[in-house]
């Protein structure tokens, strides 16, 4: 890994390399380059991993020329496609090194940071959701049951924004979280469910599903399972599959022209 | 093209979360948390989130300002320490020191509230010293 990365700055196959290295003992996000080529040998995969996407295309937006190269797991990975899809990043200006992600059982070693979610506590197991049921078992609780556990989830928010923050999908401009028509401010907990909600649906064709939003989240509300249920409609209405189609999501209705049709009302 | 990840501590309560500061090109771009800090476990408030925000805003103030004939103007950290103390000075010979009291941080350092507790009880002359996280 260090010998390609040093490889391609050198050849300035790419100008800078997104990775990590270890600083007064924590793995952090690091830009390597030509300048400084020695570094490399520091480069690490570490265990923690933050959104080097994210960060990607907050670079190219000030430079769009540059060519970036970084670490990816395969969160990265998808990630990277969502944003190639949006525009916010050109492939042809990225090169990537894939390193080992979560274990599984046909591959025991992982370099990442989800490997063991953490157990729920007794309340929120008998109130609340459980982060780690998969959407079937939460679909099982009963309406009136599931809504007041939902309720119990979304009330506790902060209104942190850290899961937009965080989240390598969540590039707007202007943010509908901060849009004052469409959720009231100056309370905290926001409007509920409706904040939640409005991010859930912009995460239709978006999401990739890598928990980054659930780690940031203070509150621990299982916002992972929330946008898993939405991107499972999206997959079957649509057939799309977020991350991994290489088409325009279903969802954008930028282009060159319009091309719905005025319907009678 | 110069971008750096800067590991620091959130100056807005007392907790000291963990936080890594973006720099693109010497500009404080934006605020992330630390995953593998102790405290925060990669989690902030929106205070924290939001860091940047004042190092880099507009609405920043650069140097003290003191009021004069009912306005505001840029002064220099002699003259406002000086007018400070003149004034400290008088309301103390006027009213007496317990006239003063001296409200200290969270968004500052242990040290740095044990120094100004001092200043109320060794040089102003006051016990009268509390502490915004008793608010
Ligand atoms: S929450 Fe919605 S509007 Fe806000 S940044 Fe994310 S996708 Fe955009
Ligand atoms: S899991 Fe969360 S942080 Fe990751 S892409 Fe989905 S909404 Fe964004
Ligand atoms: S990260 Fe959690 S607490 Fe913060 S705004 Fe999102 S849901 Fe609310
Ligand atoms: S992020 Fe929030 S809780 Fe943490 S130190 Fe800053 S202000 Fe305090």
């Amino acid at each position: 890994m260090q010998e390609q990365v040093r490889e391609w700055l050198e050849q300035d196959s790419v100008d800078i390399f997104l990775g990590y290295k270890m600083v007064q003992g924590h793995p952090l996000p690091h830009c390597f380059t030509k300048e400084n080529i020695d570094e490399i040998d520091d480069l690490i995969v570490g265990n923690a991993r933050y959104s080097l996407e994210k960060m990607a295309t907050k670079i190219a937006a000030a430079h769009p020329e540059l060519k970036i190269g970084l670490l990816t797991r395969d969160c990265n990975q998808r990630a990277l496609n969502v944003l190639y899809v949006w525009n916010q990043l050109k492939p042809d200006n990225i090169e990537t090194i894939s390193v080992n992600c979560c274990p599984s059982k046909l591959k025991e070693h992982g370099d990442c940071s989800y490997l063991e979610p953490e157990k729920a506590a007794p309340l929120k197991m008998m109130i609340g959701i459980d982060n780690n049921m998969d959407v079937k078992a939460a679909e099982e609780f009963g309406q009136e049951d599931r809504y007041k556990r939902w309720m119990y989830e979304l009330q506790k928010c902060l209104k942190c924004y850290g899961c937009r923050d965080i989240c390598p999908v969540c590039f707007c401009k202007e943010c509908s979280l901060e849009h004052t028509d469409l959720i009231a401010t100056g309370s905290v907990p926001p409007e509920v469910p409706i904040f939640h909600l409005v991010r859930a649906v912009h995460m239709g064709g978006r999401c990739i599903d890598c928990g980054l939003c659930e780690d940031a989240c203070p509150v621990d509300i299982p916002l992972r399972l929330l946008y898993r249920k939405v991107n499972g409609i999206v997959s079957d209405v649509f057939d799309y599959k977020t991350g991994t189609s290489a088409d325009q999501s279903p969802f954008n209705m930028l282009g060159e022209e319009v091309t719905l049709e005025l319907k009678p009302i | 093209m110069d971008f750096k990840i800067i590991p620091s501590t959130c100056s807005y309560c007392g907790t000291g979360c963990g936080v890594l500061f973006q720099v693109m090109d010497g500009r404080l771009i934006d605020t992330l948390p630390m995953k593998t800090h102790p405290v925060n476990e990669g989690k902030l408030c929106i205070k924290g989130w939001n860091l940047h925000e004042h190092v880099i805003s507009d609405k920043r103030l650069k140097s003290p300002m003191i009021r004069k004939d009912g306005e505001l103007q840029e002064s220099t950290w002699d003259e406002a320490i000086q007018t400070s103390a003149d004034k400290f000075k008088s309301i103390i010979n006027d009213h007496g020191p317990d006239s003063v009291g001296v409200l200290l941080s969270a968004k500052i350092t242990n040290e740095e509230n044990y120094v100004a507790q001092k200043f109320a009880r060794a040089v102003i002359g006051t016990n009268n010293v509390d502490h915004c996280a008793r608010l």
